[in-house]
């Protein structure tokens, strides 16, 4: 391609794909990193079960005074949660990498399938990281190579729900 | 599988009918738009450093994340799936490694805050096992069942936690609107947690600590990382094996 002569600098930094190895070692790192500078390790979903309590508010209920979240709700600010301001990051870095690479598209929906497939999914995932008492990563890549068995059994039950999802996927959502 | 379901979970190889012209003006455009956004976040930073001491560097960990995520495509939902869907093990061989390397440094980090010998393990502060850096909590049933479901819900969506962050920033829609219902998701469980805690079946108070199961640092490493590495042998066996390698 012609283009990929006229901008060298641009193809090698910022367009060019990094290898999975590469992701491996520098999430390992950024993941230890976060967990010297703030004592508490890397996690995405806590702060989405604020979030859904905090519009539970919104609406006149008082999820608060729920056992379960015990005034966290009052006592949460978004600056000031680690865990909040990362998510936020994935999502602008996410976005940094696809612009300075110049790949940026919105992915329209292309079916109705893809929204069955975001509802369900979505639900499936929130119901399923409460009950483990975290995600992928506050139960799986914070717990698991902490030495807490239950990040040995949720990874091997997620991989066990994978293999069932996958096949939900080619048969109902593709 | 066709192409239209794969794009929404890994980036697939588009070839848009675009003039060179039309390139050049969309790179300049998007290049243009991502040096903005660099000063955005670091204005942002800025305003975070002022309500959070450690918030600058948390910023800049976690954008770090999301542009590694990105650029690396590494999907911890895709690593889970591929050897089922595609036969593939690249991914799953490399959130092996990432584990691996995570271990490490867990194990570096604990062993400084515990201390290294054995009697240290079963020292009476160690009774509760959330002052250990990492995240050491109940295990039991609801474990279990939590992450056969999460791994369904995440397949599904085409996207885990992180992966569903990731490709909002990408420009997913799909995963604008699987963030919602997570967040619904999320309540619902929440709500569901109280009665599972009280029906003594499902939730098993209590976490379980390797290094103080097994007795020891040396042989909870020696089945950490021998785990580790058995799991990596039989992915990359397996790959090789649905590639026709084998």
């Amino acid at each position: 391609m012609p283009e990929t002569k006229k901008y060298p600098f641009h193809e090698q930094f910022l367009k060019k794909e990094w290898s999975y190895p590469m992701g491996a070692v520098l999430l390992a790192f950024l993941a230890m990193l976060l967990v010297l500078v703030t004592d508490q390790a890397w996690g995405v979903t806590g702060p989405l079960a604020i979030w859904g309590g905090k519009f539970l508010e919104l609406i006149g209920i008082n999820a608060d005074s729920w056992e379960i979240y015990h005034g966290t709700l009052a006592k949460y600010n978004f600056w000031k949660n680690s865990t909040s301001l990362t998510n936020l990051g994935i999502v602008l870095g996410a976005l940094l990498s696809t612009l300075l690479a110049a790949q940026f598209k919105i992915k329209k929906i292309k079916s109705g399938k893809n929204i069955a497939a975001a509802v369900i999914g979505g639900l499936l995932m929130g119901v399923g990281a409460r009950f483990a008492l975290g995600c992928n990563i506050g139960s799986f890549f914070s717990a698991l190579p902490a030495f807490s068995l239950h990040g040995w059994v949720f990874g091997i039950f997620i991989f066990l729900g994978a293999a069932v999802g996958s096949k939900l996927l080619t048969k109902y959502f593709m | 599988m066709s192409e239209n379901a794969t794009s929404s979970i890994r980036r697939s190889a588009r070839a848009p009918r675009e003039t060179p012209e039309q390139r050049a003006k969309k790179r300049r455009i998007q290049l243009s738009l991502g040096a903005a956004l660099i000063v955005g976040v670091v204005l942002l930073g800025f305003y975070i450093q002022s309500q959070n001491p450690r918030g600058a560097v948390i910023w800049a960990v976690g954008l770090s994340f999301g542009y590694v995520l990105q650029r690396s495509r590494f999907c911890f939902t895709a690593a889970m799936r591929d050897p089922v869907l595609t036969g593939s093990t690249a991914l799953t061989k490399a959130l092996i490694m990432a584990m691996a390397l995570a271990s490490i440094a867990y194990l570096a980090i604990q062993m400084k805050s515990i201390g290294l010998l054995p009697a240290d393990l079963n020292a009476e502060n160690l009774d509760d096992l959330s002052t250990i850096p990492g995240n050491i909590r109940d295990v039991g049933v609801h474990t279990a069942l939590g992450g056969f479901i999460f791994g369904i819900g995440a397949v599904v969506a085409g996207g885990c936690a992180s992966g569903t962050f990731m490709r909002m920033g990408e420009g997913f829609v799909q995963q604008w609107i699987a963030v919602v219902f997570f967040i619904i998701g999320s309540v619902a469980g929440m709500a569901m947690l109280p009665p599972m805690k009280a029906s003594g079946i499902l939730y098993q108070e209590g976490a379980i600590y390797l290094p103080q199961l097994f007795g020891g640092w040396l042989p909870a490493i020696a089945v950490q990382f021998g785990m580790l590495f058995i799991l990596y042998v039989l992915a990359d066996w397996y790959g090789k094996k649905k590639a026709g390698e084998i």
